[in-house]
């Protein structure tokens, strides 16, 4: 039985700041399997970027990473068995910084202004090989032009047109396609993408989302994907996980959580979305806001919000149970939580 | 009129808000109060003790004293004497020239702005060419052929000169402004240019302003005593640029009995410059609340 | 943008000509410092020539109160400052525009004799070398503590180095150049006096000779430590401040991200980004250079280009003036015309081939 190539366990992330601590990731764990695409859902300040931030280690100077352990195993072609295994809490100075982009590359929000506006594309991918010691000898210049401009095709951009440009020669989306070609270079088991699609417009979306479905056929890695559009997980995604308050409270193969989902965060996720074939009485949109990260509620985060909430919600956090084969939920009403929501959106 | 008390106002509260953070800030407060001190002191100083008329022979080049805080110059007269009498000019150049030359800067600048177009475009290849010119070899062959002979030609000069570049960064600022969305919602509910200018972007620029006013007039300082070590500007009074021009070309430097007779006046100017750039960054950590340490 | 072609565009070679230049950034730019030069000129002729009180005014008072016969005083200060007084004005103004853009900027009213030009290109090395040295080493000094302010921001040795940059940027040159003088040549007495007037020891023979070399700079020394001490404050500070604003760019954090090493990132990432208005600033105060500074080589008495200027000034020398002050005006024109040029070709989001942008 092959293991993982990500386990993560009981990770723990704080900011510091001026009012207080902020607990953005409160003892998350999940694991990831070989070629397995995970999705992490939620809203924005629920703490999945800083996830995402916290596997590869960039982390900003306030940040700290409080406990826990991310265990990543890389598997060589054709094995069965992994032959090593990597305490990335551990990592330090070079092996951290070649554990980057070669094992795990991080595709962040906006690549916008992800490219160096003074280098060419060609640099860009040149740099990157450089640092990691991959194609870069005299003789392999060749090698790794070809192997550049294949990835470049892959994305479905012009790879000679592309190839020579400066970044504000090219279009956001442009850009974003080139800087998930860069993240393949190295031929990484994992790739994290954070809200790739988000500051695009609808049309390039579908494009990138489609390049990104054939590329996973294609080369076979794992994917981290973060985003707050469950819509978007549910195309990509093999399983998924959703986020509140620093913490997953649901996690499962994705056509279980969108055929029964049960806990009442991710079926007002769910609902919230508009589809084509929608009644407009079944959309529900989940009342408050998310909670402060430095002064949380007390027992389940989310009963503020929650319409199911009793005396138990607020005194007693709900730990992760598993309530059907690889499907996990935090909540102390799951057993009843679609069926009361349906009716108490029909009343409203 | 309405416009002006409203613009009044605001700029009265802004002010209290901003000394109350500004007595957090140590460096600036210090700069505060010391530029306060010299100005008080260069005013109303003379009042108390007004200079020495006559020279004291017997009293040439003397070091520190209990009778000479500061020693005696080449004419031996009391240094500290000439230092409280020697401000008055200094202090009405930089303020005058600095007022000034930033009052044409915003008038010019954010007109110019506002404008935009061809008027623009003009006026700013019109400042650009201006710039070229070195501002100090100008002013030192205009000094020789029109008569400088007070404090207040010399300033309006000096402005005149000054305020072209200072209408650029003005313009740079007003237009960087204007294309923030609560300018163009304010356009939008049509509040009129005259409230837009005064209520919404001025204020905003209050810091901007008040710091490119304090270095102008730290400039006009250094030009002044520029032009008096020439030897270009003549003046009657002894203010401090004057004594530094006059104690050097008496080979004060190598006499360390006499040295401070060159030190005193260096030294007031070089702690009243401080004072005031020393205010003037506090000012910026202040109005820019994102340069503040912390989240 | 694209020039708005008329349906009747006729072939006119003048307007052609003007429709070229009108839509080309370079020529435009061009265009441009050449009038400025000209507007330069011509506001220096007429302060000269035409206000009340003028030099030639002045010269005529001054041979006739030696008891000169005022015709012959007339005569004779034509003759010096090189111009026909019957001239009417407008021809005066044409002569004097044809001299200036043959390089004759007329000749010295006190160094009988002597042509402006010729005066000019002598002391003109000594401030190309004082200045233009010093500019050197305040550029890449000033860009590399910018950088580790802003590396080690906050930390104590950011606080020093900022306020230290903050101090010297606040006190005149001419005031540092004074404590200098003090504190090296008579406190701690570790410049002899004579090494700090004059650019070069009286009697020495100019020439690529080592004694010749090593004479030179101990005489400029201490000038150039004033020079790089008045300008290293602003020039930190602005590295500084554009080396924090791109090291929270995003990629800088994505090239982190793509495991690039730290050198790499310095250089390729930060330093070029960083750098890129700096080098505007760079070619503009190349075109300063030749002004060199009119307090500090006074102080000194290093004799270059400011101290020419300010002995003409003080000896109410007016051609020499004008020409020096022309010449100045010149070279920051142009160098602030190579500085657009400069920055068009390293940034690559603004490069200039041919047409507009």
């Amino acid at each position: 039985m092959a293991e993982p190539i990500l386990s993560v366990r009981d990770l723990s992330i704080v900011y510091q700041a001026r009012r207080g601590q902020v607990r953005a990731v409160r003892n998350i764990s999940f694991d990831i399997e070989r070629g397995e695409s995970v999705a992490l859902i939620g809203e924005s300040g629920s703490g999945k970027t800083t996830v995402g931030l916290g596997l590869v280690r960039l982390l900003p100077a306030t940040a700290s990473i409080v406990g826990g352990s991310i265990v990543y195993r890389r598997y060589t072609n054709g094995s069965s068995s992994a032959s090593r295994e990597t305490k990335v809490l551990e990592l330090k100075g070079d092996s951290l910084r070649q554990f980057r982009w070669r094992e795990c590359a991080m595709v962040f929000q906006s690549a916008l202004n992800a490219l160096n506006p003074v280098l060419r594309v060609s640099e860009h991918f040149a740099d990157t090989a450089k640092a990691h010691g991959y194609l870069s000898g005299y003789r392999q210049t060749t090698a790794l032009r070809e192997r550049s401009l294949r990835l470049l095709s892959m994305v479905r951009l012009d790879p000679e047109r592309v190839w020579h440009s400066f970044p504000h020669e090219l279009s956001g989306g442009m850009r974003q396609r080139v800087l998930i070609a860069l993240a393949l270079l190295l031929e990484p088991q994992l790739l994290i993408l954070d809200e790739p699609t988000t500051a695009l417009d609808i049309l390039t979306q579908r494009n990138i989302m489609e390049v990104l479905k054939e590329l996973r056929r294609k080369l076979g890695f794992s994917m981290l994907f973060i985003s707050h559009d469950l819509a978007l997980a549910a195309e990509l995604a093999d399983r998924v996980a959703t986020v509140y308050a620093g913490e997953i409270i649901e996690i499962g193969d994705v056509r279980t959580i969108f055929r029964h989902p049960y806990h009442p965060y991710t079926i007002g996720l769910i609902k919230a979305v508009p589809t084509l074939t929608s009644d407009k009485s079944s959309l529900v949109s989940i009342p408050g806001s998310p909670p402060d990260l430095i002064q949380l509620p007390t027992g389940c985060k989310f009963h503020p919000r929650c319409p199911l909430a009793d005396e138990r919600s607020q005194r007693e956090e709900p730990k992760l149970i598993e309530v059907e084969p690889g499907h996990q939920v935090a909540c102390w009403h799951w057993t009843h939580a679609r069926e009361a929501l349906k009716s108490f959106q029909a009343e409203s | 009129m309405h416009i002006p008390v409203d613009f009044i106002d605001s700029f009265w509260r802004e002010s209290v808000k901003t000394f109350k953070i500004l007595s957090r800030n140590k460096m600036g407060l210090f700069g505060f109060i010391m530029v306060i001190l010299i100005i008080l002191i260069s005013f109303l100083g003379p009042l108390l003790w007004p200079p020495e008329t006559s020279a004291n022979v017997a009293e040439i080049n003397k070091g520190i004293s209990a009778d000479h805080w500061l020693g005696t110059d080449f004419q031996g007269q009391d240094n500290l004497r000439k230092i409280i009498n020697g401000g008055k000019d200094i202090v009405t150049i930089a303020l005058l020239t600095g007022v000034l030359s930033m009052l044409i800067a915003v008038v010019v600048g954010s007109f110019s702005a506002f404008i935009g177009g061809r008027v623009d475009g003009i006026l700013m290849d019109l400042v650009n060419i201006w710039l070229t010119i070195p501002k100090f070899p100008l002013l030192a062959v205009l000094a020789t052929v029109l008569s400088l002979k007070d404090v207040i030609t010399l300033s309006v000069l000096m402005a005149l000169l000054d305020w072209p570049a200072l209408a650029r960064q003005v313009r740079s600022q007003v237009l960087s402004l204007k294309s923030r969305e609560y300018i163009e919602a304010a356009t939008m509910l049509d509040l009129g240019t005259p409230r837009i200018i005064f209520r919404e972007l001025l204020p905003n620029m209050m810091s901007f302003i008040a710091i490119s006013t304090i270095f102008e007039m730290t400039h006009a300082i250094y030009q002044q005593t520029g032009l008096v070590f020439l030897g270009i500007v003549p003046y009657s009074s002894a203010n401090w640029g004057v004594m530094i021009s006059a104690a050097e070309r008496r080979g004060v430097l190598f006499n360390p009995q006499a040295a401070w007779s060159i030190l005193a006046p260096m030294a007031a100017i070089v702690l009243f410059q401080l004072a005031l750039v020393s205010f003037a960054r506090s000012l910026d950590e202040i109005f820019n609340p994102r340069l503040r340490t912390g989240v | 943008m694209t020039t708005i072609t008329n349906s009747h565009t006729t072939s006119h070679p003048v307007l052609d000509g003007i429709r070229t230049v009108a839509s080309s950034y370079l020529l435009r730019r061009l265009a441009k410092a050449l009038f400025s030069i000209w507007l330069v000129a011509t506001i220096t002729f007429f302060v000269i020539r035409a206000m009340p009180g003028s030099a030639i005014d002045i010269l005529i008072q001054d041979l006739t109160a030696q008891g000169v016969s005022s015709d012959d005083a007339r005569n004779q200060a034509a003759a010096l400052m090189g111009i026909d007084l019957d001239q009417p004005l407008s021809e005066q103004y044409l002569d004097y525009l044809n001299n200036v853009i043959h390089g004759d900027f007329g000749r010295s009213y006190r160094s009988a004799g002597l042509s402006v030009t010729e005066m000019i290109t002598r002391v003109l090395p000594w401030t190309l070398f004082s200045v233009g040295l010093s500019l050197i080493i305040t550029f890449v000094l000033g860009i590399a503590l910018g950088t580790i302010m802003a590396y080690k921001r906050d930390t104590w040795i950011d606080h020093l180095l900022s306020n230290l940059a903050a101090t010297l940027d606040a006190v005149s040159p001419y005031l540092i150049g004074l404590l200098a003088i003090l504190f090296f040549g008579i406190i701690w007495k570790l410049v002899p006096i004579m090494e700090m007037r004059g650019a070069m020891s009286s009697g020495m023979k100019p020439g690529f000779t080592v004694a010749f070399l090593v004479d030179i700079f101990k005489h400029v020394r201490v000038l150039l430590l004033v020079y790089v001490l008045s300008s290293i404050g602003s020039w930190m500070l602005q590295m500084k401040s554009n080396t924090v604003a791109t090291l929270g760019e995003d990629y800088v954090t994505v090239a982190r991200a793509r495991g690039l090493t730290d050198g790499r990132i310095l250089t390729a990432y930060v330093g070029r980004n960083a750098t890129l208005p700096l080098f505007t600033r760079l070619a503009i105060s190349v075109g300063f250079i030749v002004g060199g500074s009119v307090l500090l080589e006074t102080l000194f008495t290093y004799q270059g280009v400011g101290f020419l200027l300010a002995r003409s000034i003080s000896e109410r020398d007016y051609p020499v003036m004008q020409g020096v002050f022309l010449v100045i005006t010149i070279s920051v024109v142009f160098a602030n015309l190579l500085a657009d040029y400069v920055y068009g070709w390293l940034d690559p989001r603004i490069r200039l081939v041919g047409g507009d942008n």
